[in-house]
């Protein structure tokens, strides 16, 4: 049986919608999975775990269209440090915009870390609208293909899997502008603040003409 | 660094105040940009990846509907003609990757025009000044 290590790159882990796609991974899987977040200094150290298991689970969001700088470092490291036995590597990516295949070329560089290193690939399932999917009446959706994706790994039929909110465009644009109003006004920011043009508040030309 | 700070906390500001403070407003203003960066897993090396993540205050956190598809509203951001240098050994899949990802930036940080261009470690320095003396034309 499969024994399987899931790595959340994400940058904040340990606040991360991440976090919640593993342990819904971790509770769907019949294999035994063991947890880790990926941080400034431990590396090495998960380079070394990953000798114990046969299946590797990365878990990350979609940052600037590319797979996040935190599990980029990790995946140097890795290069350098490799496991004498490679485990398969499988992949459970999400964005913030509707369409999971926005995701793609982020899991392509997945794929090439693999091809470049000699992992295996596994599966991948990739979610769309996954900032705010969990907190919907659609978390069903998700947590079913989560399901599908711990059954593939452990009968090794690997697979690839998306899922989003089934919402049309105008549809969406209009439950994330509730969704993120809603986390602003929880740090007392309005929405007329968070839609600022301003970047890095107000120019030197507007500093010099605002009144006193 | 993900702590969506600067779209519902300090908009437009990162609240990590360091050098990048300084870099990203000057990269909204412009209307044209560089990109230099080694090539890895088929997408930009950690130095240049780490700016365009602290970038993201450039956006806000709500979504336009662009050319079909949903994307991040853009704050001032000047529309940009960008040239992206990309260098190392390269393969041709990672080229395909990496023309993939660019087009997908290109999107997100408002480039109206780019191009491409994949080069050596041992030709950068003379791609980079070829590219730059055509800017100054």
């Amino acid at each position: 049986m499969e024994k399987i290590m899931v790595v959340n790159g994400s940058p904040r882990a340990p606040k991360s919608n991440s976090k919640r796609y593993a342990a819904l991974f971790s509770k769907y899987s019949k294999n035994g999975t063991s947890y880790f977040n990926i941080s400034k200094t431990n590396h090495l150290a998960l380079c070394g775990e990953m000798e114990a298991f046969s299946h590797l689970l990365f878990v990350f969001p979609l940052y600037a269209d590319g797979i996040p700088v935190t599990l980029l470092h990790f995946l140097k490291t890795l290069e350098q440090n490799p496991p004498k036995n490679k485990p398969t590597v499988s992949v459970l990516i999400n964005c913030g915009f509707l369409e999971s295949r926005q995701n793609d070329v982020a899991v392509d560089m997945m794929r090439l870390f693999c091809k470049e290193n000699g992992y295996p690939f596994g599966s991948v399932l990739k979610i769309g609208s996954g900032e705010a999917i969990l907190d919907t009446p659609f978390r069903v959706l998700v947590a079913r293909k989560i399901r599908k994706l711990a059954k593939g790994i452990e009968k090794k039929e690997y697979q690839v899997l998306k899922v989003s909110m089934p919402l049309s465009r105008k549809m969406f644009l209009r439950a994330s502008t509730v969704y993120w109003t809603n986390y602003g006004k929880k740090n007392n920011v309005t929405k007329e603040q968070m839609e600022t043009m301003q970047i890095e508040g107000p120019g030197e030309d507007e500093k010099k003409t605002k009144p006193f | 660094m993900g702590c969506f700070g600067c779209w519902t906390k300090t908009p437009g500001k990162c609240v990590i105040r360091d050098d990048a403070v300084n870099v990203y407003p000057k990269i909204a203003k412009s209307d044209g940009v560089m990109h230099v960066s080694r090539i890895k897993y088929g997408g930009y090396d950690t130095v240049m990846k780490t700016m365009l993540e602290r970038a993201i205050p450039v956006q806000q956190a709500f979504i336009r509907i662009l050319h079909g598809e949903t994307h991040h509203v853009q704050r001032e951001v000047l529309p940009k003609k960008a040239v992206i240098i990309a260098y190392g050994e390269i393969s041709d899949e990672e080229r395909d990757v990496f023309q993939r990802l660019v087009a997908r930036n290109a999107r997100n940080m408002n480039f109206e025009q780019y191009r491409v261009i994949f080069t050596s470690e041992s030709q950068l320095d003379e791609t980079v000044q070829r590219e730059v003396a055509k800017w100054k034309k």
